[in-house]
């Protein structure tokens, strides 16, 4: 089952691939993996959230929101590269993400799913709006020159700084297979997310780990928080789209498959650079993931219920 | 008894929101149109969330909805009263349509697809130019309806609400409440005392939406444009969400008097602080959540437990 689903995945991830390369557009292909380096490092941390502690943080995005504001500030204070900023930020949003777990997930756990939706829904819009109340709208960006590197091959030429975005997701994706496969804690997490109460039975601190979860999913969203401000400006509704767009990952990649998360971010990628390459469909690219996600849900449902 | 205070604290309200433009100026009168087209998303929101399915497509049907209306009278001519029930019957074909897809969807999916469908048509809004004006939106030329005349607007946004409130108590008095109660509770249960879960869910649906598309071209009649940033905000999604469960879900009057209380507060803020003053929403559904699922309904009404326990 497992197996069927990667080889559908490989299939049309090569067969998006070979489309791109014959109608000789070799930017979709490399802005695209870009792309999904970037959505692939920021739905990672969601997904274990999802797949362990079973909570739809609807507050995702706006978490790393709130870590780049946190890594902006703290930059411009400092004089320092949003690149030294990372490890810091990252400390700073898990203790951050850990005192709120406490404060308002953990309360909920219990409640019904609606509850939990709802509940993240409204730390949603308490962290856009608390930023909005504090740093107005206006757009905050690092003015830094190694992001506009770029390289030529023949008479193409690419920015090369996003392909970091693609290095932090495969690590993100294998380092975290790692912990929850080798570690005593990540394995306790793992048994957790199967089954709580059989995790509890033999001794495991089910609260404790679900804490611990939440924390170390929120490090990386902290890191990549501070990442984000290398790449884009910053903006009280900036990380709103990468909790949509993260769910979505996950739903296409299955609750609980990290590593599938990095190849339907490829598709996506592709497929939203593929539409902006050319003039008359380069507006619909944002619906795609829109399309996409319900498709994959809807699919499921059917599959679901034929089984 | 109780009830008897009840109906004539009723017919007190309702007497008092129709004579308010006798004794009421404009400003007063355009904060209570807000706070009626709230209070009216806010019941429509509900009614659906009284079968367990909760939508975040809010805005995108009003939008729909303001959009449908506006284009009726810009590209069709349509009077400016008949493209109000164009847009309430586009929503409704348009939820029939999308219902048959999605409403076998359950919890956090079906609330994600409401989301995402919003988001699908705000950018095939955005980005059909020539038909719908784009990213600027459209006019209408001939300016808004009863030429601006503000007690008229009101009454027409009363209008919009008195239809929700309607439909409302007609989900809440006729036996859809039971179909609609027993699907929220269980399902399988439901189901084997012979519920058609699928057809009410699909009722309910086309209903609020039909609502949702009448209210937004009420809307977009009194302002007389439409962009697509203004009418698929996401404000149409939340602040009805935040009011109705303020006041108290999986009833008439919790949305009512939530949406009375935080459209006066919001109004207040809004004079307080311009930017962010949304954050007060957020803050409500986070401690409402948390400390009193039920609402405001649970402090006031002390017996509301046992009320609940006879209707269920």
């Amino acid at each position: 089952m497992v197996v069927k689903r990667r080889t559908a995945f490989i299939v049309a991830l090569s067969a998006a691939a070979v489309v791109a390369l014959i109608l000789w557009k070799p930017t979709v292909l490399i802005y695209g993996l870009q792309a999904a380096g970037l959505y692939a490092a920021v739905a990672i941390p969601m997904g274990l959230v999802l797949g362990i502690v079973h909570i739809v943080n609807l507050a995702h995005g706006e978490f790393m929101m709130v870590a780049s504001y946190a890594a902006y500030f703290g930059c411009r204070a400092l004089g320092m590269d949003p690149l030294l900023a990372i490890v810091p930020t990252a400390i700073v949003t898990a203790v951050f993400g850990w005192i709120m777990f406490q404060l308002t997930i953990r309360r909920a756990l219990k409640a019904p799913e609606l509850n939990q939706l709802i509940l993240t829904f409204g730390l949603a819009i308490a962290f856009t709006q608390s930023i909005n109340l504090i740093f107005t709208s206006q757009t905050y960006k690092m003015p830094l020159d190694y992001v506009s590197a770029s390289m030529d091959i023949g008479d193409l030429t690419f920015g090369t700084w996003s392909f970091v975005f693609v290095a932090v997701a495969i690590i993100f994706a294998y380092g975290l297979q790692l912990f929850l496969t080798k570690t005593t804690t990540g394995k306790a997490a793992l048994a957790v997310g199967q089954n709580p109460r059989g995790a509890a039975i033999v001794g495991i601190d089910v609260y404790r780990t679900y804490g611990l979860v939440f924390a170390l999913a929120l490090a990386l969203v902290g890191a990549m928080g501070a990442l984000f401000l290398t790449k884009s400006a910053i903006f009280p509704s900036v990380g709103s789209p990468f909790t949509m767009k993260s769910f979505c990952l996950i739903a296409m990649a299955g609750i609980g498959n990290i590593p599938g998360i990095l190849g339907a971010s490829v598709l996506l990628g592709v497929a939203e650079n593929f539409l902006r390459a050319f003039r008359p469909t380069r507006d619909w690219a944002e619906i795609v993931f829109f399309v996409l996600i319900i498709v994959v849900i809807l699919a499921r449902s059917l599959k679901g219920r034929k089984s | 008894m109780n009830r008897n205070v009840s109906r004539i604290f009723a017919a007190f309200f309702g007497v008092l929101a129709i004579t308010l433009p006798l004794f009421a100026g404009d400003y007063p009168l355009q904060v209570a149109r807000n706070i009626m087209l709230y209070m009216a998303l806010a019941i429509t929101w509900d009614m659906l969330l009284r079968s367990g399915q909760i939508s975040f497509g809010i805005a995108g049907l009003f939008g729909l909805g303001a959009y449908a209306a506006i284009l009726g009278v810009i590209r069709a001519g349509m009077p400016a009263w008949l493209s109000i029930l164009f847009a309430a019957v586009f929503s409704g074909v348009a939820a029939f349509l999308i219902g048959l897809l999605i409403l076998r969807l359950r919890a956090m999916y079906f609330s994600i697809v409401t989301l995402a469908l919003g988001e699908i048509f705000r950018i095939i809004v955005h980005n059909l130019h020539d038909f719908t004006g784009g990213p600027e939106g459209v006019v209408i030329q001939q300016g808004v309806i009863f030429g601006g005349n503000a007690n008229k607007l009101y009454w027409l946004a009363l209008v919009g609400l008195a239809v929700a409130l309607a439909a409302s108590t007609w989900f809440e008095k006729s036996k859809i409440h039971f179909a609609l109660t027993a699907i929220r509770d269980n399902e399988i249960s439901a189901k084997s005392s012979g519920i058609d879960i699928f057809r009410w869910l699909l009722l309910a649906f086309v209903v609020t939406s039909a609502i949702q598309g009448f209210l937004g071209g009420i809307f977009v009649q009194s302002y007389g444009f439409a962009t697509p940033d203004t009418v698929f905000s996401a404000d149409f999604t939340l602040l009805p969400l935040a009011m109705a469960l303020l006041g108290g879900v999986y009833s008439t009057t919790g949305p009512v008097f939530g949406a009375l209380l935080l459209g006066l507060v919001s109004e207040w803020l809004k004079l307080k602080i311009p930017y962010g003053h949304l954050v007060v929403y957020g803050i409500i559904i986070i401690i409402v959540i948390l400390f009193m699922p039920q609402g405001l309904k649970q402090l006031v009404r002390r017996d509301a437990g046992k009320t609940e326990g006879r209707n269920a």
